[in-house]
């Protein structure tokens, strides 16, 4: 009422319903209309170019008229193993991460919001939530020294514990989950923020009930709190989702997509195949990944919004 | 009244300045060579007005990622720079992107002082029958040592492969730094990125004498040949087998290589023409020796290599096109080549007074040694580039699992190689 009572009231008859709505509510509009107009100029229209340009010939990409060659780019990066061998462990990371990442953050947050947790409370959660300020090349660099194989930390740690040397981001067996617990450290602390946002909505009474009732704590966690916690679950999931999935500066920093390729995540590769003017092929695998976060995006929410959680 | 009397005065000084305004050029030129490019522009800025006052040189320093988006972008949409400046290999890439980098063969034939360029130079700039750019800064790359380092352990420079070998032993055994931990390696060596090992692979195979890394002219792998393969083999068992460089160089690129270099953890390395400059003031602080690269064989020639040519070069579209092919020639004078040596470290003349040069400068700007260029298949051969991508892949590979029979290996590699250069021709 507040925003209608200070515009013209003559409204055009004519119109079909859609457009008399919009008109009723025109300054909440056109309040809203530049920001849409920005996302359209810097977000929409790049996604659009470079889906127009997964289709040109790289020669020609950059210029006014290219060259079309229609699926040509998909079909050579779909024919090249290293482009699926890039897929399947874009996948398989992202699958890791977000599962560690979100039932780490689930057990910090229920940790955190510990009735008994009264002292360093805060200490706590700024530690948690420290790295995720922190500037990412900043901290991939400081995790790339931990794992140096001459004067890492890490290895330093495990050798005067008599453990075996962990190879780090320097052998291609470990290398996948040296980068895992980098990106864990980095981004699990967003995750635990969003958790504890939520406990501090759930209804104490049911909690009370439960225990009144004789549940245990796991039952009262698993009947009573991990149900109301379903709006974080299901965002966290997205967000880490789709983090994962474009997965870059960790690789570049650390890795450039090795040892042998086995961080060569999609995003890399696409990366990779624009420094080699190959920009038809990298504007498709670009489009590839932005299909597969669309799809994957909303099949896990459709999954997680349809899943009963009592 | 007062109006009238200022108005004829205002009209003239606004015709005047319009007119000096139309009449002075700034010419804008994008490179890569950061603030050492920088510098030498602006040097070059003040050379050149002294002769064409009305004339300024304006330079832009992009990373060479975007350089070459940059480019590209720019002369195809017709809002290109007066000049480019890059190493000749990248203006190649420009031109098959654009078909917009001008043939500067009459420019070049109008310059009447050019002696200083040798045949390989002018046909280093030359790509489909067109001069692409004119060259002005030959890249050198020797082989540098520790100089403490080989003190502490009672070696010379080493000469041979084997003296590398041995020489490498020492350092990571003998706490060539003397702090007490084992932490020293005995080369620096890159391996990211397609570039990086085959870069490294480049050096110790022009560095013995040899012509070819991967390809020959006629677009024969030559990988199996018994040099190259002795060269090939010994290179990558400094990963697999004697383990001489740090293990995280699976993972290093130019920038990482340098901190190994320059962190004093490894004795051995490249050194460029232009990174002398600065190692010898900072990092390393003159405490390197520069020579030739080992020789794998006893026939072999030690030698510097001639890694690449960085040349100028003017898009057809470019503003102030004949202002810019004046400027382009001016770069080849022997004043505007002093200041390439002196900001940049690199030049093709020599011809000019060089006092005050360090040892270390001079070993690159006053060339005693056998100079080896690289065989620059870009050039010749357009599907090069995805041919040496391949080839590193599966060098990675047999870094990370390495073969017990490496000739086989070299044999297997070089069939699957040749197969796919065939496709490639085809």
């Amino acid at each position: 009422m507040a925003v209608t009572a200070s515009i013209p009231m003559t409204q055009p008859t004519a119109l079909p319903a859609w457009a008399r709505e919009m008109w009723r509510y025109r300054v909440l509009y056109l309040f809203v209309l530049p920001f849409a107009a920005l996302v359209v100029v810097f977000g929409l229209w790049p996604i659009a170019q470079s889906l127009v340009l997964s289709f040109a010939s790289s020669a020609t990409a950059f210029r006014l008229n290219p060259d079309y060659v229609g699926l040509e780019n998909f079909e050579t990066i779909f024919s090249d193993r290293r482009f699926i061998a890039s897929l399947n462990v874009t996948l398989f990371y992202t699958a890791i991460s977000v599962v560690l990442n979100v039932a780490f953050a689930l057990g910090y947050a229920v940790l955190l919001s510990s009735r008994y947790l009264k002292r360093g409370n805060t200490f706590f959660r700024l530690a948690v939530f420290l790295p995720v300020i922190t500037p990412d090349v900043a901290g991939f660099i400081v995790w790339k020294w931990m794992y140096n194989q001459n004067f890492g930390a890490v290895n330093a740690a495990l050798g005067s514990l008599g453990l075996p040397l962990f190879g780090g981001i320097a052998d291609s067996d470990t290398v996948l989950s040296a980068l895992v617990v980098a990106e864990l450290w980095k981004h699990v602390g967003f995750y635990t923020i969003i958790f504890l946002t939520n406990m501090q909505l759930l209804d104490p009474a049911l909690d009370e009930a439960a225990e009144l009732e004789g549940a245990t704590a796991w039952q009262r966690f698993w009947y009573v709190t991990l149900p109301q916690l379903r709006p974080a679950i299901t965002i966290n999931v997205v967000f880490a989702l789709i983090q994962f999935l474009k997965t870059f500066t960790v690789v570049v920093v650390m890795t450039k997509g090795g040892p042998n390729f086995s961080t060569n995540f999609i995003s890399y590769y696409a990366f990779q195949k624009f420094e080699q003017a190959s920009y038809g092929e990298a504007m498709a695998m670009a489009s590839t990944l932005f299909g597969l976060v669309l799809v994957l995006t909303y099949a896990l929410y459709w999954a997680l919004e349809r899943t009963d959680w009592r | 009244m007062q109006l009238k009397k200022w108005l004829p005065a205002a009209g003239a000084a606004f015709l005047v300045s319009t007119a000096s305004a139309a009449y002075a050029e700034t010419l804008v030129v994008w490179h890569d060579l950061g603030d050492n490019g920088v510098n030498w522009f602006n040097e070059l800025n003040e050379l050149y007005q002294k002769e064409n006052p009305d004339i300024t040189i304006e330079s832009v320093s992009f990373p060479t990622d975007q350089w070459f988006g940059k480019v590209i972008a720019a002369i195809n949409t017709d809002s290109a720079p007066d000049l480019i400046y890059n190493n000749y290999e990248r203006v190649i890439r420009i031109q098959n992107q654009t078909d917009k980098v001008m043939d500067l063969s009459d420019a070049f034939a109008s310059i009447e002082d050019k002696a200083f360029l040798s045949d390989a130079d002018i046909g280093v700039a030359t790509y489909e029958d067109r001069m692409i750019i004119l060259p002005i800064q030959r890249v050198q790359m020797g082989f540098g040592a520790r100089t403490s380092w080989l003190e502490a352990v009672g070696e010379p420079f080493p000469e041979t492969w084997e003296d590398v070998l041995r020489v490498s032993q020492k350092f990571q055994e003998e706490d060539p730094d003397g702090n007490g931990q084992a932490d020293t390696f005995g080369i620096a060596i890159e391996a990211a990125n397609p570039r990086d090992l085959i870069h490294m692979l480049d050096l110790y195979t022009f560095g013995t004498g040899l012509r070819h890394t991967l390809l020959d002219p006629d677009g024969q792998v030559v990988i199996n040949q018994p040099r190259h393969k002795e060269v090939l083999i010994e290179v990558m068992k400094l990963f697999t087998d004697y383990k001489y460089v740090a293990p995280d160089s699976v993972n290093h690129s130019f920038a990482e290589m340098y901190q190994v270099i320059e962190g004093g953890r490894a004795g051995m390395f490249r050194v460029g023409d232009w990174n002398v400059k600065k190692w010898d003031a900072e990092a390393i602080t003159g405490d390197f020796t520069i020579g030739s690269w080992p020789k794998f064989a006893e026939g072999d020639t030690n030698a510097v290599v001639i890694g690449g040519m960085r040349g100028v070069a003017v898009p057809e579209n470019a503003p102030n096109k004949d202002a810019s092919l004046a400027f382009a020639k001016f770069m080849l004078t022997k004043e505007a080549q002093a200041a390439s040596l002196n900001n940049v470290g690199a030049a093709v003349r020599g011809d000019f007074e060089m006092e005050g040069l360090s040892p270390n400068r001079l070993f690159f700007a006053k060339p005693e040694h056998n100079l080896n260029a690289y065989d620059f298949p870009e050039s010749i051969n357009p599907a090069y580039p995805e041919i040496e991508a391949e080839y590193h892949a599966r060098l990675l590979d047999a870094i990370d699992n390495p073969p017990d029979d490496w000739s086989a290996y070299v044999e297997s590699l070089a069939a699957d190689l040749q197969a796919l250069a065939d496709e490639k021709k085809s």
